[in-house]
């Protein structure tokens, strides 16, 4: 069972600040969806290794190195200085 | 020169420029004025992009007078999802987080669409970030079916499949993560393509769950489609994930027959050239106005040198909950990024302490992306990843080798692309788990990375029906092949009256 | 004894790349204005994907195999997920243990002497960017100023099993590990930042408390002292010592509780979607092996073989190989006394050296000395040409002024008094004044000793005091 808490605390997790209506309703929505998720379980841990894309070292980036150009218009923001302001620390 | 240039397909638009039939102002024109008539009806365009798509015409028509080369897709009108990136065009997944975002360089898709001379006419209507099934899940409001203004179009990719259905443009880019291209593309009558995982490039596509999509086209034939996908097709340096493809050789349905289907299984013979595979467990739980309607198709290729056999996929019953479980795992930690420091909307982050800030900005995420967050980071917490996320790979790992098994008996496998048809805007919004639940049919290609197609095979109490074709990893020559076969069996293609 | 526990998980940048871990950016950011060594990758930016730089794989390698690890046939990477303003995704591409997945080394090993120190991974992972607060006390600030010029830069993370037990140890170790990684090549030691050591401590098997911030490798061995017998007052005190994270106030050489108690974190860690498994294979590896530069230990050996130093003179050299690689250019230019140069360079040579340039690991950057000078220097005394006290002084003139010693020596006027008649004509006026002495000095060694101190006076200390000495004991014989 999905509880209150829980959702709150992974709420926090991502930086999601819920409102308690949304809480009430996540927590019915998504203990319904990870009920419906247990079905998984039944599958032994032992199961195969699952199989990954693979690639050759060979294939890899070169270690050389190139001036991104910006575009004429802004996409970063905050700037002051150089710099890019964020928020206090504390 | 013909009338209503915007209902050409794609092919027959790159055609009729080169030919001299029409110049490329005179169809943009006629696309852009489509536009302004009847997208304040579909809702399908977040963005149009009229001087930039009149510049490219002058400069197509330009060349051509000039005696220069063109490209291969010269001409031709291209919508894009707003979840891929275009210089210097506001990029914003339909989400209030990215509402002023300005991308710095170009989706590697848009580079090679721009060298092959398409013409970008602007951006398309989606769920926030790619996450739904139905396009309601935007900050521009719902995408409406061009069929039945009054119900869904379909999502995620839900104003690419509209804005082809209703000749606003002729070809259109989507994302497909379980579905997204292939479930509007049923509900809106289109043809629609997730390409084999790796084949198209993801530079540029604003990730909402990296293992398990890809871009893909849309348009009005399997040829157009064909087209375009040969065009964004191939191994680009900006991802590593991609891979080599070969280009497939493009067949009109005119010269398409069952003998010159690429089959690996019943070359030489000359009959029952193709075999395909009925995946039982998708026509059984499809509603019943939808499977009739794959009954029937099913019918007609039998007749035709094609050998339909049920086969049955037992792995399924683990598919949705190892898919939704993998994409919301990606889905969280890829939507972390969006802290609105370096980009985003205004917000003065002085005075604000670090965690606070974070949190106010991340709560204007929409409803189903702050949900989707939740689950993924449920799990993937550390006291769950053994039960859900590893699992989850497990399960997708049977998926794929159950498909492949499959593919050493069939050429292709069919089933119908959505298991309902169409239904009213608003009537599923508030059930995710409903919602979740009419993936069931597509996310299984996503899971196991393989090419699946969605073409037009009817209509059912005037609402159209998708019949999904899967081939083989990498197998996308037999997928078009087989398309286009039954493209020209069950030519069902009209255009909606808007 | 309280049984003491260490581990040390050190981060150290691949300053010898051209572009950073996942992007064509200039991996080098020091001194450059702020957010110019930026593109989309590095960001962040939406749409955009890491990519995988081949050399730091093979830098990676190299570390691993220095520090006998198993280099994997296969590696894969992992999204590390948390929320800080200088992460520009809010989660770090690194590498992890788990699930069948490994780094990129593992379970390697280094030896000590007395004994071996294990090592637990070594994995490649990308640096974030930097905060810079405008008021010195954090607090004090309304915002925070982002440089994200180094966040992308690789690293190379260490860490060792909690296999120290002494804080000297443990400074052995960083030695061992510095010189290492200097001779590979992989990363320039002298830049500021470019090796970091976070270290864990626990005492009779109790909490881990986890220290950071400590800038440079000298100070770990502080922190170190300074959080075991805080621990073990505590301990005394009956007071619980909980798992926590702890800062090095480098002001005040002390450990200070983290500002914001860090909460039970969950970094929910699963496989990176957007770069494969990359397949090393033998060959690759076999390639890394053969380009391996010689090694620490290697050189050592060598040292104590072709060079017949004490095994303690080739320590000191090899543990900087900034030292080693001075005397080896120093030996090359005169061959005959590799045991004198190795001498002058590190006593005389590194007494000329300030202790924070020690710290530095910069050690002859202020100084102007260069092999040629220590190579004629030593060849000058070989050849009795100057006698070692005058040799001390002409080196620190050198370090100053970069002179050649010959030069010096001229310049002073000092050339060794090597003719016996200019030593003898001193004897004799010293004979004339010091009478008493002279008399006294058939019986009395002190006097005699008096009389050569004498003549070395006179002579401004420029007479050889042996042929000194000599004549002297000729000229009282005589005078019997
Ligand atoms: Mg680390
Ligand atoms: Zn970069």
């Amino acid at each position: 069972m999905v509880s209150k808490d829980e959702i709150k605390h992974l709420g926090w997790l991502s930086r999601l600040e819920l409102t308690n209506a949304e809480l009430d309703r996540y927590v019915s929505q998504i203990d319904e969806i990870i009920r419906y998720f247990d079905k998984l379980d039944t599958i032994p841990l032992s199961e195969s290794e699952w199989s990954y894309s693979t690639k050759e070292v060979s294939e890899l980036r070169d270690d050389t190195n190139r001036v991104f150009k910006w575009g004429k218009l802004q996409s970063l923001k905050n700037r002051k200085d150089g710099f890019i302001k964020g928020p206090k620390m504390s | 020169m013909p009338n209503h240039l915007y209902h050409l397909t794609a092919n027959q638009v790159t055609c009729g420029i080169r030919n001299g039939e029409f110049s490329a102002q005179e169809y943009i024109f006629q696309i852009l004025e489509r536009i302004e008539k009847v997208d304040n009806k579909i809702n399908a365009f977040i963005l149009v992009d009229k001087q930039g798509a009149i510049e490219k015409a002058r400069s197509i028509d330009k060349r051509l007078r000039d005696g220069g080369a063109v490209g291969e897709l010269a001409g031709i009108a291209v919508g894009i999802k707003d979840n891929i990136c275009i210089k210097d065009l506001k990029t914003t997944c339909a989400s209030n987080i990215l509402e002023s975002y300005i991308p710095p360089y170009d989706a590697d898709v848009i580079r090679r669409l721009k060298e092959n001379d398409a013409i970008v006419v602007g951006k398309l209507n989606l769920d926030e970030f790619a996450m739904g099934s139905t396009t309601e899940f935007s900050r521009y409001g719902p995408t409406r079916n061009p069929w039945n203004l009054d119900y869904v179009a379909g999502g995620s990719s839900g104003g690419s499949a509209a804005s082809v259905a209703a000749s606003e443009c002729a070809v259109s880019l989507g994302s497909d993560t379980g579905g997204s291209i292939r479930c509007p593309s049923s509900f809106c009558s289109v043809v629609g393509l997730k390409p084999t995982y790796g084949c198209v490039s993801r530079s540029g596509l604003i990730s909402y769950s990296n293992s398990l999509e890809q871009i893909g086209p849309l348009g009005k034939t399997v040829l157009d489609v064909v087209m375009v996908m040969n065009a964004i097709a191939g191994i680009d340096e900006n991802d590593q994930t991609t891979k080599p493809i070969r280009p497939i050789a493009t067949r009109t349905s005119e010269d398409i027959s069952t003998s010159n289907i690429s089959s690996k299984y019943t070359a030489g013979q000359n009959k029952r050239n193709i075999t395909i595979g009925l995946v039982k467990e998708l026509i059984q739980g499809a509603d019943p106005a939808v499977s009739k309607c794959i009954y029937t198709a099913v019918d007609l290729f039998e007749g035709l040198d094609c050998k339909c056999e049920e086969t049955s996929m037992k792995s399924i019953q683990y598919a949705l909950a190892s898919y939704y479980t993998i994409a919301t795992a990606e889905a969280s930690s890829n939507l972390a990024r969006y802290d609105n420091i370096r980009y985003g909307f205004d917000y003065d982050p002085e005075g604000y302490e670090w965690n606070t800030y974070f949190s106010n900005v991340r709560n204007n995420f929409g409803d189903e992306a702050k949900r989707r967050i939740i689950i993924g980071s449920y799990v993937l917490s550390a006291g769950y990843y053994g039960k859900y996320y590893l699992k989850a790979q497990k399960a997708r790992e049977r998926i794929r080798q159950e498909i492949k098994s499959l593919f050493e008996r069939f050429d292709v496998l069919i089933g119908p692309t959505m298991p309902i048809l169409p239904f009213k805007i608003g009537e599923k919004i508030d059930d995710p788990l409903k919602m979740y639940q009419i993936d069931i049919d597509t996310v299984i290609a996503n899971l196991a990375g393989i090419p699946a197609i969605s073409i037009p095979i009817g209509f059912s109490n005037s609402f159209p029906v998708g019949l999904q074709i899967m081939a083989d990893y990498m197998g996308e020559q037999t997928l078009f092949d087989v398309a286009s076969f039954f493209e020209k069996i069950v030519d069902v293609r009209r255009s909606p009256e808007i | 004894m309280v049984e003491v526990k260490i581990g040390l998980e050190i981060h150290c940048q691949l300053t010898g790349l051209s572009s950073k871990l996942f992007c064509p950016c200039q991996c080098d950011y020091r001194g450059e204005v702020p957010n110019t060594t930026i593109c989309p990758i590095c960001l962040g930016l939406p749409g955009t994907l890491p990519l995988l730089n081949k050399r730091a794989v093979a830098f990676a390698s190299m570390i691993s195999m220095a520090l006998g690890c198993k280099v994997q046939e296969r590696i894969t990477f992992y999204r590390k997920n948390y929320f800080y303003p200088d992460l520009p995704k809010n989660f770090q591409i690194t590498q992890y243990n788990a699930f069948g997945i490994t780094s990129i080394g593992a379970d390697g090993k280094v030896d000590l002497g007395a004994k071996s120190i294990g090592i637990r991974r070594v994995q490649l992972e990308e640096d974030p960017g930097r905060l810079i607060y405008e008021n010195a006390d954090v607090n004090a600030n309304f915002y925070t100023l982002i440089d994200y010029n180094r966040a992308g830069v690789a690293l190379v993370e260490i860490v060792t099993e909690p296999d120290f037990d002494n804080p000297k140890d443990v400074r052995l170790f960083l030695d061992k590990v510095t010189s290492t990684i200097e001779h590979l090549g992989v990363c320039d030691i002298k830049l500021d930042g470019s090796l970091r050591c976070d270290v864990n401590v626990s005492l009779k098997g109790g909490k881990k408390v986890e220290i950071k911030n400590i800038n440079s490798f000298g100070d770990v061995e502080k922190a170190l002292r300074y959080e075991i017998t805080r621990q073990k007052t505590m301990l005394i005190r009956e007071i619980e010592i909980k798992s926590e994270t702890r800062h090095w106030d480098d002001a005040r050489k002390v450990t200070m509780q983290s500002r914001t108690k860090e909460e039970e974190q969950d970094y929910k860690y699963f496989p990176e979607p957007d770069i494969p498994t990359i397949i090393l294979g033998d060959q690759f590896i076999s390639t890394i092996k053969a380009k391996m530069p010689e090694l620490p230990d290697e050189r050592k050996i060598r040292f104590l073989k072709d060079y017949a130093l004490s095994d303690h003179v080739a320590k000191v050299l090899i543990d900087n190989k900034e030292l080693a690689d001075f005397f080896e250019s120093t030996v090359k230019l005169y061959p005959s006394s590799p045991n004198e140069i190795a001498h002058w360079i590190i006593s005389d040579l590194l007494g000329l050296v300030d202790d924070s340039k020690k710290e530095e690991r910069s050690l002859l950057s202020g100084l102007r000395i260069e092999p040629k000078h220590i190579a004629e220097l030593v060849k000058m005394i070989d050849q009795n040409k100057v006698n070692r006290n005058i040799a001390k002084s002409v080196l620190s003139q050198i370090a100053r002024t970069g002179e050649m010693p010959s030069c010096v020596l001229d310049k002073m006027n000092a050339s060794l008094i090597d003719s016996e008649s200019k030593i003898a004509e001193a004897i004799d006026s010293i004979f004339e004044l010091e009478i008493s002495a002279v008399r006294d000095a058939k019986h009395n060694p002190n006097a005699m000793n008096f009389l050569l101190g004498k003549v070395m006076q006179m002579t401004r200390g420029r007479a050889d005091p042996k042929i000194t000495l000599n004549l002297i004991k000729a000229r009282l014989a005589r005078m019997e």
